[in-house]
């Protein structure tokens, strides 16, 4: 059973990145049951482990991924804007992410942090072409884990 | 990680929240550390970067110091 749900780790993994590049949407749990025509009970299983390895998170308090960074799964003021399509990170890093994920053109909005208002990065053929503002660790990086939503 | 307009922004933040600044990248050195750690996510054969890894990657972009400590 354990190395089964190993098993079918791979492929959920597989299923949920690539879902989210073609989509910008990241998948659920019933979701990629029915697309790997899996149990959801044992998607959840392999989803848990993946998130023990810290390749996604899941969400608080709940079975949903919140992330499969870099792709954020719900509305965040990180938006991505590549290949046609809108996507969403996690934070500034994971945004740039989207773009080096896809290996695409992309435009990044994001808001200051302190006063809201919008900046624009702009990646062009791998290079980053357009920047505005600086980016912020506030948390150390041996801390990351310790709150992941925070930081 | 989040983006400021400039460092004014950045200690205000921080000042409400009764918190030091933690350490500043500029965006391209976001953008290197983003391609660094994610351009292969994708890939079947992705795996999670080892610490020795990551530490070569935050070094390779001036990321180096207490702060940027993946061991402690």
């Amino acid at each position: 059973m354990g190395s089964d749900i190993e098993a079918l780790g791979f492929d959920v993994r597989l299923y949920v990145f690539n879902e989210a590049a073609a989509t910008g949407h990241v998948p659920q749990p019933l979701q990629i049951a029915r697309a790997l025509r899996r149990s959801e009970a044992e998607v959840r299983a392999a989803l848990q482990i993946l998130a023990e390895g810290k390749t996604l998170i899941m969400a608080p308090n709940g079975g949903d991924i919140w992330a499969a960074s870099p792709f954020c799964a719900v509305p965040s003021g990180f938006r991505v804007h590549a290949a046609g399509k809108r996507y969403w990170g996690t934070c500034a890093w994971d945004a740039m992410g989207i773009a080096a994920a896809l290996g695409s053109d992309a435009q990044i909005t994001a808001p200051c942090g302190d006063c809201g208002s919008g900046m624009t990065l702009e990646v062009r053929q791998g290079r980053l072409e357009r920047s505005e503002g600086i980016i912020h660790f506030a948390v150390p990086a041996h801390h990351w884990w310790d709150n992941i939503g925070f930081t | 990680m989040l983006l400021f307009r400039d460092e004014a922004h950045v200690d205000r933040w921080c000042g409400v929240r009764e918190m030091t600044r933690g350490a500043l990248l500029t965006p391209e050195q976001a953008w290197q550390l983003a391609q660094g750690w994610y351009k292969e996510k994708l890939k079947p054969e992705w795996r999670r970067p080892t610490v020795e890894e990551a530490e070569a990657l935050l070094a390779s972009i001036g990321l180096t110091g207490a702060f940027w400590n993946l061991r402690a």
